[in-house]
């Protein structure tokens, strides 16, 4: 039989976008996320090249004290101390972003450490994690924070810790109840027939497809750490050794019926920061939940 | 004037019936005076605990065999005079007839030997009546107290509620004296007010005692302390006429709003006898501070009137000694380390601190008392940029509550730390502790912590201690403040700024010496406030 030949079917090239791609671009799509992208990075440029270009010892005092701002040049004024406002806002906001970063890097780990083991072994396992998670839970954060920095003297390592010890169980609970519902699922079943350990279950199967929630999770804990150190600063836990937005907040306080300004810029840069990191996180959440979004 | 202050009256016949204190105009009665205060007191027995939360309520609600005025003068009070025998050995009170304790019982010679026991065995400040060997009552109005040594800090520690008269057919009864249930309900003294109410960190309600043995007064008819925990609420309190009186203000900011009020005085008189001494004191014993030439190099480093004047913004004094400039016993005659940078790094380099690569010359660590950043935390941090300059690179130490800062202190586990100890009148009382040899206890706060110890200066402060003639007496402080400043176990920078702060219609307020740690029994509304 002769006919036409059939062509050749011309291979369908299916744009299959990938995840991470296609996260950006819902990322992209919400301005406010945006501005927060924006905002922070340009928060985090400070950071870093601020000692470079104002190379200053923070709590040297340079000018009169408690100079409202715009006098004699100081664009913020000084604290209490005499010390220019400008300068301890750009040096504090080095320890104010790692408090930020190694908190919530703390809570992260913690997290999905009870988290992935509680939901992955179930059983007696889930039962011990997620009792001392609950245990947790119940504890009133700032109090436990304050114990936790009393315990070990005020200083940035103790505060971080602090911050990161109260503010897991949150995280846990949401691995682990993603945990349950990966490990039900097919792709995680064909991995057991073949035989895999169940150490590379968690790590390479089960945990990367936890990732997006986790993401958004880890980007609102940063925020709530800032606000954290801020508020135990405000209790008058801070290290005064290093210069920290809640550190100025904390020694300026007594005078804030006198001086607003000493107080209130730090306050405002505390302020930007965590909105920026929450408009990040929601963002993020709506880029690994384009769904959602749609609703 | 501060030279001829009352000690010397020890050794004189004071007249009986003295007027106490006479008011310029005719004082009116009535009306509630409404103190604002931080402090909370466990309990309202001065005889047992010190500290100004239980002292000065306790002035109002105990009367004290005699009390003093604003020039160190001592006046009659419960005791009608006084007389001390030839070799200072013994003083003789005579007391008045009519005082009357609150439940109606007379306050006789068995009550102030019952009280002058109960303080020496219970009260924190040993030295006030360590000198004290017995009491004897040769009847029910005389009391003749026995002497170790001449002991002229007596009348003086007796003229505040350091030895306040509590009633023995109250607190004799067996049970210990510091856990007393009557030392928080139903309390009974027999000064001018009565206590009718505490709750607990909210306020303190006292009456006017209408059986007073003063007649006539005291002149108002209440006196409230209303309890405030926050600073900037006590000072709002103050501006919109919550208050009347706030003593023990050392908040310069909240001093200088409330100088700008036109309905309130300010004042820094009410603490002569206090005399709180705010310093920074060295561990003489171990780490770099151990040498002198350490210690002095410190000293140069740091700008005492840039604390006062800057930071403090005038409303301190400085402080060059361990006596504070109100005592008649001060001397100005000291070396005073005027800053001078220069001498401070010489001196480091003499004591073999050579300067490193990155300009510094030693490490030491700095703690401060907290929860009064004034007088603390704030010299802490401007003593740090000081002592950075000449290559002492300086950790701060924060201590987050009063417990942390003394175990690290009583325990010597320190380099330097900031201090504010009070100088309670006579130095006796509250200058000795600080320095002398025997006093290094472990585990003590506001002992000698510094470990400094100078047989000499313990030689000259034994003789001080007993020295009637107040000349001779002033002569061996004079010499005590000159090797203290020399041998520098503390560096003293200021007196505290405490403030009074009260309306300007109250007649009397309290400026004597005690402050508001006396009677209050003349203190009156010129003009009733709304």
């Amino acid at each position: 039989m002769t006919g036409p030949a059939v062509p050749a079917e011309e291979p369908v090239v299916i744009e299959v976008e990938r995840p991470w791609r296609e996260a950006w671009r819902m990322f992209r799509r919400n301005t406010a996320a945006v501005a927060g992208l924006v905002t922070l990075s340009l928060i985090v440029l400070v950071t870093v090249l601020g000692p470079f270009v104002y190379p200053v010892d923070p709590f040297a005092p340079t000018g009169p004290l408690l100079l409202p701002p715009g006098e004699q040049g100081f664009l913020l004024g000084t604290d209490q101390q005499g010390r220019d406002l400008v300068v301890g806002l750009l040096y504090g906001s080095q320890s104010t972003l790692m408090v930020g970063a190694a908190a919530a890097a703390i809570t992260i780990t913690i997290g999905i450490l009870f988290g992935a083991l509680a939901g992955f072994y179930r059983g007696w396992v889930e039962e011990v994690l997620m009792r001392i998670t609950e245990f947790f839970q119940v504890l009133p954060p700032l109090l436990l924070a304050m114990v936790v920095v009393l315990l070990f003297s005020p200083s940035i390592y103790s505060i971080s810790i602090a911050i990161g010890v109260v503010s897991w169980p949150a995280t846990a609970r949401l691995v682990r109840a993603e945990f349950l519902r990966l490990r039900e699922l097919d792709f995680v079943k064909a991995e057991r027939a073949i035989g895999a350990r169940n150490v590379r279950i968690i790590w390479t199967i089960i945990l990367p497809n936890a990732a997006p929630p986790l993401i958004v999770s880890a980007a609102l804990s940063v925020g709530i750490a800032i606000l954290f150190e801020a508020g135990l600063a405000f209790l008058q836990l801070s290290d005064p050794n290093v210069m920290s937005w809640g550190y100025l907040i904390s020694v300026n306080r007594p005078q804030i019926l006198e001086a607003w300004w000493p107080v209130t810029f730090p306050g405002l840069a505390i302020f930007i920061t965590v909105l920026s990191v929450s408009l990040i996180g929601d963002g993020l959440n709506d880029a690994f939940n384009p769904k959602l979004r749609e609703r | 004037m501060l030279r001829k202050f009352g000690l010397a009256a020890l050794a004189a016949t004071v007249a009986a019936g003295a007027a106490t204190v006479v008011a310029a105009d005719t004082p009116k009665k009535g009306g509630t005076l409404v103190i604002v205060s931080s402090q909370v007191p466990r309990h309202f027995n001065p005889a047992v605990q010190s500290g100004i939360a239980t002292m000065a309520p306790g002035a109002h609600i105990f009367a004290t065999l005699v009390r003093a005025d604003a020039d160190w003068k001592i006046h009659p009070y419960l005791a009608k005079s006084w007389t001390t025998s030839a070799d200072g050995k013994s003083v003789t009170f005579k007391l008045r007839t009519d005082a009357k304790f609150h439940d109606g019982k007379p306050v006789t010679s068995a009550d102030v030997k019952f009280s002058i026991e109960t303080q020496k065995a219970n009260h924190p400040f040993k030295t006030s009546l360590g000198a004290v060997t017995g009491v004897e009552t040769p009847d029910a109005h005389t009391v003749v107290v026995k002497l170790k040594h001449p002991h002229p800090a007596l009348t003086l520690a007796m003229s505040t509620s350091i030895v306040p008269i509590i009633p023995k057919h109250v607190y004799g009864d067996g049970q210990n004296p510091k856990a007393h249930p009557r030392n928080i309900k139903n309390v009974v003294g027999s000064g001018a007010y009565i206590l009718k109410e505490y709750k607990r960190a909210q306020y303190i309600l006292l009456e006017r005692n209408p059986n007073y043995f003063l007649k006539g007064r005291p002149y108002m008819d209440r006196i409230v302390y209303k309890i405030i925990r926050d600073a900037s609420s006590r000072v709002i309190a103050m501006e919109r006429g919550e208050g009347s009186l706030f003593a023990f203000m050392s908040d310069v900011a909240a001093i200088a709003r409330l100088k700008k009020s036109d309905k309130l005085v300010v004042t820094d008189k009410g603490y002569a006898g206090i005399g709180p001494n705010t310093w920074l004191a060295f561990n003489t014993k171990e780490g770099p501070t151990a040498d002198v030439r350490v210690r002095r190099a410190i000293a140069y480093a740091i700008d005492r009137k840039f604390i006062t004047g800057q930071l403090h913004r005038g409303v301190s004094t400085p402080s060059t000694g361990p006596i504070v400039p109100g005592s008649p016993f001060y001397t100005r005659e000291v070396e005073t380390y005027d800053v001078n940078l220069k001498k401070a790094e010489a001196l480091l380099e003499e004591a073999g601190h050579k300067k490193k690569a990155d300009g510094t010359r030693l490490e030491l660590t700095i703690d401060y008392l907290p929860a009064v950043p004034d007088v603390q935390q704030r010299i802490a941090e401007y003593a740090r940029g000081q002592l950075k300059k000449v290559g002492i690179k300086v950790t701060v130490r924060n201590s987050p509550d009063f417990p942390t800062w003394a175990k690290r202190i009583s325990n010597w586990q320190f380099n330097m730390t900031m201090d504010l100890p009070f100088n309670w009148g006579d130095p006796v009382i509250g200058v000795h502790r600080s320095y002398l040899c025997n006093n290094i206890k472990k585990g003590v706060i506001w002992s000698n912590t510094q470990q400094y110890c100078n047989p000499e200066v313990d030689k000259i402060l034994e003789a001080a201690g007993q020295e009637t003639d107040p000349a001779k007496r002033r002569a061996l402080y004079v010499k005590f403040q000159q090797i203290l400043a020399d041998d520098l176990p503390v560096y003293w920078i200021s007196v505290l700024p405490y403030h009074t702060a009260y309306s300007k219609d109250l007649g009397n307020p309290p400026v004597g010496i005690w402050g508001i740690v006396s009677p209050m029994d003349d203190i009156y509304w010129k003009k009733q406030p709304k």
